[in-house]
This record gives structure tokens, sequence and C-alpha cells, in this order.
């Protein structure tokens, strides 16, 4: 048996419920401890975790007062807690009473004003002093339906008609050339040709990843971090699927997605279980000619998306996570060919994954150059200085994302 | 501790009757370990060795909220039931269908444990609902089989309709 069974009329409820609650956790926990004459006991902390999913009904949700205390108190006795129902019941009326002076004082604390752990606040004000504050503001609101229009079976504007004569709203972005954006989002089974693949969901700032790295027909392309295949479908794509594509990911599991994603799109590629920053295991010493590295990351780019990434990752995460990523960009090198272009992506904004990632790359390499950004993208996005390309979250209504494309440099032979 | 891939309806194979353990070796305390993790990796609170297509009387099951409580029940045997119990039931080879089923509240077990030796117990509420749903599947039984004929055909489709649509995690509920 799963461990939860909501009933399936209240799915959108409950789906509500959970990520409303944990987008705005760093705040409804302050919101509670300012409510409690004390803690709750580390036994009841289920307890605290519905109180906070009431106070979220009435703080951010704004669900009717009476409906939301009087289910929070009969969800008390569901779990078996009825001793505590009193005290629930008690907490919530106080916050009804003293409102305005309560969310007044959370506004006044940067962790509950901004919903962000305190350690991701300091590593963005210290990355980004002129930009944190609309970091963290996108971080918190809801992320659009983006769309990826497989161009080898239509264009972008065509399929705008067609989701427009199916009833959906959606617009073309000036940035993303396969990109289509949803007013609201739908079921993907609403989407005409999905499950034939001519239309897949991904963020406009995970195409531009593909759209970059711009393979040419013909050419050995590695992406080495592949799951779920997002990115590796639309390599595909940019090429009418000519391409020798070889997929990496070191879990089968997620590996299996590649498979079903490519499937899905009608693609074939050579997918295979192997640590991508240990190169002796896999490659067959034939170099490549391009190469996606889209790095495991914080996610910090991606929390209006996940916002559970707030809850569960830990600043010590940070070193591990460039640790890896060193390791994947200087294992991967040697493996690409003269001439050859490698993309250094991730879905973070912390400058530890990525700026200074690429300038301790640049620094170690003298076989590296940094591609300048075309005119068109030049200075658009970030705070629009290099290394790289940052994109902040929400901007172009877009996921926040790094990307640098590196040249390895032509040696000369005599 | 492997993860098992778990058979999903109308796979013929969830209708087959597992058959008793003879004899509780290393090898079937493996099994338990496996079940264990596959069933936390769910996240479930309940599991069959029958719905990893292994057709041996065995199940485990935790219904603790910190995986504090697991529980293995080799060979088990429900001696008693009473009382009644509507709980909105779901099941991990029957993906996001959960509809209401009657159960008995209170049930008495004998069983073997992970060691081989006898074991009788009692069982109240979840953890007696997610007993009597884990023998059934060792009966070959799926919770579904107390609905009606349409309420099980239309689940029918539209499990076979998400795997065709199946689709990357993150974006197949998109964020709220």
């Amino acid at each position: 048996m799963p461990r939860f069974a909501p009933p399936v009329e209240q799915a959108a409820l409950y789906k509500a419920l959970v990520y409303h609650s944990v987008r705005w956790q760093p705040r409804l926990s302050r919101l509670a401890g300012l409510l409690l004459d004390r803690p709750l006991r580390a036994r009841d902390r289920v307890i605290d975790a519905l109180l906070q999913v009431g106070l979220c009904q009435l703080s951010i949700m704004h669900a009717a007062d009476h409906a939301a205390v009087s289910e929070t108190v009969n969800a008390v006795r569901d779990l078996g807690r009825p001793g505590l129902a009193g005290l629930v019941n008690g907490v919530l009326r106080k916050y009804l009473r003293a409102r305005d002076a309560l969310e007044a004082e959370l506004d006044r604390d940067p962790i509950a004003a901004s919903a962000h752990p305190g350690w991701m606040l300091e590593v963005l004000r210290g990355d980004w002093p002129e930009h944190w504050e609309n970091i963290v503001t996108s971080g918190n609101l809801q992320a659009p339906m983006w769309l990826r229009i497989n161009r080898t079976r239509t264009s972008s504007r065509e399929y705008l008609q067609e989701l427009s004569d199916h009833g959906h709203a959606a617009s073309l972005s000036a940035w993303v050339d396969d990109g289509v954006r949803l007013a609201e989002p739908c079921a993907v089974a609403e989407l005409p040709g999905f499950d034939r693949g001519r239309v897949s969901v991904q963020d406009g700032a995970a195409q531009l990843a593909g759209q970059l790295l711009a393979p040419v027909a013909g050419q050995r392309v590695l992406d080495a971090c592949a799951a779920p295949g997002g990115k590796t479908g639309h390599l595909l794509e940019l090429v009418g699927g000519d391409i020798d594509l070889l997929a990496l990911d070191r879990d089968p599991q997620r590996l299996r997605k590649v498979d079903e994603t490519l499937e899905r799109l009608g693609w074939t590629a050579r997918t295979l279980t192997a640590d991508a920053a240990n190169p002796g295991e896999w490659w067959d010493g034939k170099p490549f000619q391009r190469i996606l590295l889209d790095a495991p990351c914080s996610g910090s780019g991606v929390i209006r998306r996940h916002p559970d990434i707030k809850l569960l990752r830990r600043r010590s995460d940070i070193d591990d996570l460039a640790g890896r990523q060193r390791a994947l960009l200087d294992g991967l090198w040697p493996t690409l060919d003269q001439g050859g272009l490698m993309l250094y992506c991730c879905c973070s904004v912390f400058r530890q994954e990525n700026q200074q990632q690429v300038d301790r790359f640049m620094n170690s390499h003298s076989d590296a150059e940094l591609l300048p950004l075309s005119d068109r993208l030049r200075g658009r996005f970030g705070d629009g200085r290099g290394p790289g390309m940052q994109v902040f979250p929400g901007e172009e209504e877009m996921d926040g994302f790094f990307y640098a494309v590196l040249r390895k440099l032509r040696v000369a032979t005599d | 501790m492997a993860k098992l891939t778990i058979l999903e309806f109308p796979d013929p194979r969830l209708r087959r009757k597992a058959v008793a353990v003879e004899l509780v070796d290393d090898k079937i305390r493996t099994l338990i370990d496996d079940l264990l993790g596959t069933m936390y990796a769910a996240p479930g609170i309940g599991l069959a060795a029958t719905q990893v297509d292994v057709h041996l009387r065995v199940l485990v099951a935790d219904i603790s909220e910190d995986k504090l409580a697991p529980l293995a029940l080799i060979n088990p045997e429900i001696l008693s039931r009473d009382g009644v119990e509507i709980t909105e039931e779901g099941c991990l080879s029957v993906p996001g269908v959960y509809e209401k089923v009657e159960r008995a509240e209170h049930i008495t077990l004998r069983a073997l444990d992970r060691d081989g030796n006898n074991i009788e117990m009692e069982a109240n509420g979840l953890l007696a609902v997610c007993i009597q749903h884990e023998c059934d599947h060792l009966e070959g039984k799926l919770f579904v089989d107390y609905l009606s004929e349409l309420k099980r055909q239309r689940i029918r489709t539209r499990l076979q309709k998400a795997r065709r649509l199946d689709i990357d995690r993150p974006h197949k509920a998109p964020a709220i």
C-alpha cells in the first residue's frame, strides 16, 4: 500500500496545500513559533507540520477562516492526537485575532519575509548584492509551463496556432527558438501530439542549453549527465537526429527515463550507465565535437518549481556539489576534440557552482577558451557580466540557469 | 538492499497465488530486506512479494512515520477478523488510484518472523487494513477487485494511458 491516499476529487487541493506549505515553510514555522507559548515536543512534530499547513491556509492561501480552522482541528483528531486539538484550535484563533500585527512582524524578519533559509540568503546576498531580492522573490512565484516544439515536425508559430485552436493561450519567446509559454498550465494529455513527440514540457532556460551548444549534423556528441533526457531529445531535434549521440548517467533507474523520453520522441541514441567524470570506464578514445555537461547542482535556480530544495539542501552540500562539478569538467575535457565545444551549465544561481567554477577551469586549462555570447544574447540576462551567462529565475519567465561555452584550442603541430 | 521493480495492474503476474515458504533462510531474509527497501523508496507502508514478481508468501509493512517499525511476515494466516473499517486505499501496483474499501478493523494472525519463529499478533486500524491488503496480494487479489467491474475497467484504461504518456517527474505536475 502507498504511504498516503488523498481522495481523488481533492487531489488538486492537497497539492496546493503541500506546495504552498513547503514554499512558505520558513515563514510559517516562524509564525508558529510566535504563536506557541513553548515549542511542541519532538514526538508531536506531525502536529507542528499540520499547524503550519493550517496557518498556510489562513495566511497564504486566504481560505475561509472557519473552514480552515475546523478542518485543521479535525485533522489533529484524524492523526490520533485528540489531546492537542484544543491547542491547535487556540493557536489558529490567536492568529486570526492578531493577524495584521503578526504579518507585520514577519515582514520585518529577513528569513520569514523572504521564505528562504538563512544560509541561502547569506550566499545570495554575497553573490548578488544588487539582485538577491529579485532572486528570492521570483523563487516564491509560480513557474509557467513551457513547451519545446519539436522543430523537425512543426514550427513553434504553427503550434501556437494549434494550441489556440484547442483553447490554450500561449506566447512565443524572443530568445528561446523552440519555446512556447502557456498562459495556464494544463495536463500533457491535452497537448496536441504530445504522446507522438511533437512537443515536450521543458523550461525555456533548459532549452537554451541545446540552443547554445548548437550541434552540427554528423558530429559525435556526448550528453554527460543526461537523465531524464529532456536536453538529450532537444540535441537530436536540433539536427533532425543526424548526430552520433552518447547519453550517460550514473543512475541506471534515471537513465531508463532517457530511453523512455527518446522513445516518445522517436529518436535512438546510445545510452550507458557510467560516471562521466571517469572516461577510463566508458570512453572508446574517439573525441567528441560537442559535449553537454548539465552538471548536478544545488538547484538554487529552480526553487520556484521545486520549493522543497529550500528545506532539503544544506550549506555543506554546495562544497560537495562544486567538487563533483569540478571532477566532471576536468574529467571530460580530454574527451573533447580540438576545436570542439563543451557547454557547462547548471540550474543554479550560486557563483561557487557557476562563475567561480568556470574561472577556476580557465585558470587551470591553457588549451581552453571561453566563447563570447552572440550579439543577440550579450548583456541580455543576469547582471550582464561574464564569465558565461547567468539567467536569474523569472527573467523572460525562465528558471535560473548558468551557461558557459568552452572551446578547446587547436594545438599547432609543426 | 536492492530496489526491485513493482508490477503494475493489469499485469497477469499479480494474479498468481503465492506458495508457502518452507525454510526461512538467508535468501528469504535478503528478499525481506529488498522488499522493505523497495517499499520505503516507493514510498509505501506495505508490500507483498507477489508485487515484485516473487511468488512466495512473504509481506512487509511499516506504518510508522520514521521507518522505525518494519514488520516482516512469512506465511501469514489471518485467524480472526472483527469490526468494520472503511479506508481510502491505494496500491503501489495501481498507482494514483484511491478508492474506499471495507475491511475488518481488528485482526489476529499467525506467521513466521524473519528468524523463522512462530508469532501470533493482533493488529488494529491502518496496520490491520494494510496486512489484509497485502495478504490479498499473496492470493492474487487486488483492492480494485472490491470495486465494480465498470470502475475497474476505467482504472485499467487510465493506467494504460498514463503509462503511454509518462514523462519527466518534475513536469508531470506543473508547480502551483
